[in-house]
C-alpha cells in the first residue's frame, strides 16, 4: 500500500482524472473531496462491500430456484 | 426460454450470431443486437460487461441476466415495480442522463434477487443496487442507492 502524508487543503491525483482533496480534519474525522469521471464508482467502503457481497450471493442462483420462486409468486 | 431484444427499431438484417455455453441453459445462440453492456460491471464482477436478458416464464415476472463473458454467471432479476409500485430511487435521474435515455420507455430497471438455496420463500431483492439499462443503446450499469427506504435485502414473499 502506498502511504502519503497530507495536510488539510492538500490533495492528490490518481491518474489524470481522479483528484482527492483533504477538505477538513476534525478530531477523528476527515472530510475528503473527490472529483472523478461519472464512469468511476466512488463509494464508502461499507456500502461497496454490502453490494458486492449481495451480488456474490445472488450469483449462485440455479434454474430450479427460479422455477420454485415462479411457483411461489403465482400462489401469492 | 426467450432472449429479449432491445428497443432498437433498425436491427440489421443479419446480425452476427454466436454461441455461448451457460450453466443453466446449455449452449445459447445470441445475436449481437441482444447484447447488453454493463459498464462499470456489477460490483464483484466488474470485468464482465456483456449480458443478455432471458425470459424465464410468461406467468412470472422473473428474468435471467445471463453473463456472456462468463457462462456460469447469471442473476435472477425482476422489475422492482412488481414489488414496490412506486420504486423510484434518487440517483435514477442522474443515471438516465449518464445513459442518455431520451424516452422513459427505453429505461429498464431491474433488481437482483438472492434466493437462499433450498429456501426460496426467503428470497430477497437488492433495492440498493438496481441495474439500469437503456434499451435503445443497450448500455447499462448498477446504480448504488443510499436511501434508508431501500434495503439490500428486501423481502419479496411474506414470511
Amino acid at each position: 500500500m502506498l502511504i502519503l502524508t497530507r495536510k488539510s487543503g492538500e490533495g492528490l491525483f490518481i491518474g489524470d482524472d481522479i483528484r482527492i482533496t483533504i477538505l477538513e480534519i476534525r478530531g477523528k474525522q476527515i472530510r475528503l473531496g473527490i472529483e472523478a469521471p461519472h464512469s468511476v464508482v466512488v463509494l464508502r467502503e461499507e456500502i461497496y462491500r454490502r453490494i458486492q457481497e449481495e451480488n456474490l450471493q445472488a450469483a449462485g442462483a440455479r434454474d430450479i430456484d427460479v422455477s420454485e420462486i415462479a411457483q411461489l409468486w403465482r400462489q401469492e | 426460454m426467450r432472449i429479449m431484444a432491445s428497443n432498437l427499431q433498425t436491427t440489421s438484417p443479419d446480425p452476427a450470431i454466436f454461441s455461448v455455453k451457460t450453466r443453466n441453459f446449455g449452449s445459447i445462440e445470441v445475436r449481437s443486437d441482444q447484447i447488453i453492456y454493463l459498464d462499470p460491471g456489477l460490483l464483484g464482477f466488474t470485468r464482465y460487461h456483456r449480458y443478455v436478458l432471458i425470459e424465464h416464464h410468461r406467468e412470472a415476472p422473473f428474468l435471467w441476466l445471463q453473463c456472456l463473458d462468463k457462462g456460469d454467471l447469471a442473476f435472477v432479476v425482476v422489475d422492482p415495480r412488481n414489488l414496490l409500485p412506486d420504486y423510484h430511487p434518487g440517483p435514477l435521474t442522474q443515471a438516465m442522463q449518464d445513459l442518455e435515455v431520451e424516452h422513459p420507455e427505453d429505461l429498464k430497471i431491474l433488481v437482483i434477487l438472492t434466493i437462499p438455496p433450498g429456501n426460496p420463500q426467503e428470497m430477497t431483492a437488492n433495492l440498493m443496487g438496481p441495474v439500469v439499462i437503456n434499451l435503445r443503446t443497450r448500455q447499462g450499469k448498477q446504480l448504488i442507492v443510499e436511501d434508508a427506504n431501500y434495503s439490500h435485502k428486501h423481502r419479496v414473499l411474506p414470511g
